[in-house]
């Protein structure tokens, strides 16, 4: 009996931990007080109201969105996209091209981000969302990679084949034949580029001046003060990412099961 | 025809180029032209105290971290291992969902809690322990619970992807063979899994080597890592020396990798295959 307990309760204990700044954080945004003090004093919904009424926060919050959405499709297209054109190549270069396409994930982006703002000063394309987008779209593009790349090795290549066999383009026979099955590889995908973009904060910090994203905007907040609001916007967030994430979880553990049944 | 049914690669590969591997390599061109070739940054970098004491605090830290999230996190994998199949998806995804909070959040939350007002000093006044506010914040302790709590998760689940690939009937042979469990576990089970330790390991290694967002904001003077030097060179627009010290994290942290592996290699693989 005592085997089995210890085990379990330090594995709780080790849960409970990483649960911690969560449970913390949750209560707090509901506290109706001027100041931070746990466990609260008075209860309301003031510091979600000081977050949908500040022009600034929100301003900052659709620009990450908006750069998330379309860094995360760029990322996404390119990196299916390659994970195809990867197949077609030599195992040497194969290997080669693929070492590049993960570099991203590895490479601190502190030192990404120092590269892109120097490039971006000469080229006078700092404190541009373009810019910004395209380094995101970088970063995120070893996720997509890696998570497209592991369907794609499991589906079947004869059935391209077939498709080609019966008539139909290379283009055509890719999209009916290739594709379908990598739905939900690419929907997760996208799902967590956008969250890589999302949650970026030192490219952005450098690149963006003036136009802060979320990231950038609570930084820039925290280094002063412990603001309530904060304590909002990461409960709601973390909310959105919650329910995004389990989508995307739920769309790869469908993906594999329906392909290990075949 | 060749070029175009290599074609879908052109676009990722455009991507990569121009937005990772050209400014990354002018890091390096930056870093040791200015305008001509020089080594005045790197020179500056080793030969001041102040740059070499955040340099080794920095790898000392990482290899830390890496092993305290090594040490809590390989029993952890192990527990999910060794419940029944059906109840592990539900066990690693408690482990996945803190992986879902903004590192910047986790941060914020860990300063709530540590701060001086902040909720352990509040509990322990409440309850008597202590009269006045202990110094939680701004010490490398709050650095390091930190970066465990924001890296364990990634090494939870490596080391259970490495662990589920092992073939448990091996295990079991022990047994049969008469080891006790424990050494059944020592003897077999824990060199077939310590490749993927080693993996969890450096992954977390690399990660926190470009950490600088947890030193920023709860460590104190003494807990600057490089990752924040290098933040703070740039907005001074030192280009230069921000970008040999960038250099630097890059390459020990490969030559660092690559040597761990070596020593892996050397000392913890060979047995298996004698």
């Amino acid at each position: 009996m005592k085997n089995r307990l210890l085990p379990t309760v330090l594995f709780a204990l080790g849960v409970l931990f990483l649960f911690f700044p969560i449970l913390i954080v949750a209560p707090m945004s509901f506290s109706g007080d001027r100041f931070l003090g746990f466990p609260p004093k008075s209860w309301g919904l003031i510091w979600y109201e000081a977050y949908f009424s500040d022009p600034v926060w929100l301003a900052a919050t659709w620009r990450s969105l908006r750069v998330a959405a379309v860094s995360a499709l760029i990322a996404t297209l390119a990196g299916t996209a390659a994970v195809v054109g990867l197949s077609r190549f030599s195992s040497r270069w194969r290997a080669g091209f693929t070492g590049l396409m993960l570099a991203p994930a590895i490479v601190p982006n502190v030192i990404i981000a120092l590269g892109i703002f120097m490039l971006a000063l000469r080229f006078g394309s700092t404190d541009s969302e373009v810019t910004l987008i395209f380094a995101h779209a970088a970063v995120g593009l070893p996720f997509v990679v890696m998570i497209v790349g592991a369907a794609y090795r499991q589906t079947d290549p004869t059935l391209e084949k077939a498709a080609r066999v019966f008539g139909a383009g290379p283009l055509r026979a890719f999209w009916t034949a290739t594709v379908p099955p990598l739905v939900p590889a690419i929907a997760a995908a996208f799902i967590f580029a956008f969250f890589v973009s999302f949650d970026e904060l030192v490219i952005a910090l450098f690149l963006m001046g003036g136009s802060e994203t979320l990231p950038v905007r609570i930084w820039n907040d925290l280094r002063f003060e412990i603001n309530p609001t904060i304590a909002a916007i990461s409960t709601f967030f973390v909310i959105v990412t919650a329910l995004a994430m389990g989508l995307a979880e739920f769309l790869r553990a469908r993906a594999t099961r329906r392909q290990g049944n075949n | 025809m060749r070029f175009s049914r290599r074609f879908p690669l052109v676009p990722a590969l455009v991507l990569v180029l121009a937005m990772f591997a050209v400014p990354v390599a002018f890091v390096f061109v930056e870093a040791a032209f200015a305008p001509e070739f020089s080594l005045a940054h790197f020179e500056r970098f080793f030969t001041r105290s102040v740059y070499l004491t955040v340099y080794w605090n920095t790898l000392f830290v990482s290899a830390t971290v890496a092993s305290i999230c090594l040490l809590i996190g390989y029993p952890m994998a192990l527990f999910i291992v060794s419940q029944p199949v059906r109840r592990r998806p539900l066990l690693l995804f408690l482990v996945l969902v803190p992986l879902w909070m903004s590192i910047l959040v986790r941060t914020y939350a860990w300063m709530v809690v540590l701060g001086r007002e902040g909720i352990v000093n509040s509990a322990l006044q409440w309850t008597g322990i202590i009269d006045q506010p202990l110094t939680l914040m701004f010490t490398t302790g709050s650095v390091y619970v930190a970066m465990v709590q924001i890296l364990l998760p990634i090494m939870v689940v490596t080391c259970y992807s490495a662990m589920t690939e092992i073939d448990p009937g091996l295990v079991r042979a022990a047994r049969v063979c008469g080891a006790s469990p424990f050494a059944a576990f020592r003897r077999v089970f824990l060199p077939l899994s310590l490749e993927g330790a080693l993996t969890g390991w450096s992954v977390i290694f690399i990660l926190s080597m470009g950490f600088f967002i947890v030193p920023a904001l709860v460590g104190g003077r003494r807990d600057v890592l490089l990752g924040n030097m290098i933040v703070n060179q740039i907005a001074q627009a030192n280009w230069g020396f921000a970008a040999a010290m960038a250099i630097v994290l890059l390459v020990s942290t490969v030559v660092l990798l690559a040597f761990v592996r070596l020593v892996a290699a050397r000392f913890l693989y060979s047995p298996r295959e004698a």
